[in-house]
């Protein structure tokens, strides 16, 4: 199990940081087309808690059904090919919506949306299902739901300020994205190859 | 029992209004006023009088002078940067078409209204609350040859096709120039408005990473950067273009424009701030991709 327990913890670590370094990153992308000001941080926030949102329902019902972690890990793979392709999307995505589009406020909260909905709301799904692949009797020896999502929000802390602080400086946005894209996919095939579903006991399942 | 109420609600109504910035807090020291202090969606905006001498100030902290104007003496500049932003006329002293990327207190549009009647001047403000300030503390008024678009600098020139013989860019916010007005892609697509002898300026503050970065950036955008260093300010004005009608030395070759003065403002002088060799140190050109500008702004 301690393979099972130190691969959750990578991955609610891992997706935790690349959802807030995501954020972070956004106001950067976003900038340009719309515009500074206050309702670009809106536009971001809000996109980015229905997205949460979203993600927590699809995290409960996928492992409500018993679907199994190789599955989960594919719309893993899903989420870190798009964040390779945010780079390349985000400028015709932008530059059609302000051509398009008069009001900033509506145009950013479409492009967040266009560009964001799929990859966050697939991150956001990790800690709900990883916190329904957890045996029962592992649950009652501590680690709780509320273990996990404080795993997770260590991550979205350290992606926070490490991106904000450290990567903004030293490299442009667009490889930053690619770099957590990349990483990420990394990971999923990672999680792939170890085959958490043999490992983790049926039975104990939820 | 009624009379208690009544101090109750009238202390609530007043906290209310002075938590949500409905009461324009009014302070008085001596000959100072601050005659308004609030928020936009934009700035936490002051208003202080001193004397004749009204200023817009931007932050909580109020330590930065904005933009000021004393109606005893309107023509004056009260600061060094805006006097030296009229060396573009000297560059290009036949404009027609001036596009202005920030109001402040409207110092600026109101000599173009008394000196320059013939330029037609576009001014783009994001905040509309400045807007206000300036119109009701500042005298603003827009004279028949100007025009104000409240919107984003750079999405005002995104949208809009028009030409113009200069843009100014003097945007700031509480922190310093909005960092999507510093990029390579910004001037860009400054250059692609402006006609072919216009000229781009821009007002920045010296002494830090950011600025040797900007000039940087100005010198992959443009064939030509000139830079007028503040004598008594940190403030640079930063002129550029591809194909100017005249430039340092022989600024005024065919004779000096509007006889060196607009107002109180002597061309001359003025022109004297420009350094051929200005001190930059190496810096990496900013772009919309890379653009850490908040952390360059904080080293020297």
């Amino acid at each position: 199990m301690f393979i099972v327990y130190g691969t959750f913890l990578i991955l609610l670590v891992s997706y935790g940081a690349a959802i807030m370094a995501l954020e972070i990153l956004s106001s950067h992308l976003m900038a340009p087309f719309f515009g500074g000001s206050i309702y670009i941080w809106g536009s971001i926030i809000s996109s980015f808690l229905v997205h949460f949102s979203v993600g927590y329902v699809l995290g409960g019902y996928l492992s409500k059904r018993n679907s199994s972690f190789t599955h989960f890990s594919l719309f893993l793979l899903c989420a870190s090919l798009w964040i390779l392709a945010i780079p390349k999307i985000y400028i015709p995505i932008c530059e059609y919506l302000t051509e398009t589009i008069d009001d900033i406020r509506l145009g950013s909260l479409l492009a967040m949306n266009l560009i964001f909905f799929v990859p966050v709301t697939i991150m956001a799904s990790v800690a709900p299902f990883i916190i329904g692949s957890i045996p029962g009797s592992h649950q009652k020896r501590g680690f709780t739901a509320g273990l996990v999502l404080f795993i997770s929000t260590v991550g979205s802390f350290l992606g926070t300020n490490v991106t904000a602080f450290y990567l903004i400086d030293l490299f442009p946005v667009s490889r930053i994205i690619m770099g957590i894209g990349l990483y990420c996919l990394f990971i999923t095939v990672i999680v792939l190859l170890l085959r958490i579903d043999r490992r983790l006991v049926p039975k104990e399942r939820f | 029992m009624g009379k208690k109420i009544l101090i109750i609600a009238l202390f609530l109504l007043f906290i209310f209004g002075w938590v949500t910035g409905a009461i324009s807090v009014r302070e008085r020291y001596g000959d100072t006023a601050i005659l308004f202090e609030g928020d936009s969606i934009y700035n936490h905006i002051t208003v202080k009088k001193e004397g004749s001498l009204y200023c817009m100030l931007f932050g909580r902290l109020r330590d930065s002078r904005e933009t000021c104007i004393d109606l005893n003496d309107p023509d004056l500049s009260v600061f060094e940067y805006t006097a030296m932003m009229f060396v573009g006329f000297l560059f290009h002293p036949e404009s027609k078409n001036i596009c202005l990327i920030g109001l402040g207190g409207g110092y600026i549009p109101s000599l173009f209204s008394r000196y320059l009647p013939q330029v037609q001047l576009q001014i783009v403000e994001i905040d509309p609350l400045v807007v206000k300030l300036a119109k009701k503390y500042f005298n603003f008024t827009l004279s028949a040859r100007q025009n104000l678009a409240i919107e984003d600098g750079r999405l005002y020139l995104r949208k809009n096709a028009k030409l113009f013989d200069q843009i100014w860019v003097d945007a700031f916010n509480s922190d310093y120039i909005p960092a999507h007005m510093t990029t390579r892609e910004f001037l860009l697509l400054c250059k692609q408005r402006l006609t072919t002898h216009g000229i781009l300026l821009q007002n920045v503050h010296g002494g830090n990473q950011l600025y040797d970065a900007q000039v940087e950036t100005f010198r992959s955008v443009f064939a030509k950067v000139f830079v007028f260093e503040g004598e008594r300010s940190a403030n640079r004005i930063i002129v550029a273009a591809d194909r100017p009608l005249y430039e340092p030395p022989d600024l005024w070759k065919q004779g000096l424009p509007f006889q060196g003065k607009i107002g109180k403002i002597d061309l001359r002088r003025e022109a004297k701030k420009y350094n051929p060799k200005p001190s930059i140190k190496k810096a990496p050109i900013l772009t919309d991709d890379y653009n850490p500008a908040n952390l360059m702004l904080l080293r020297s």
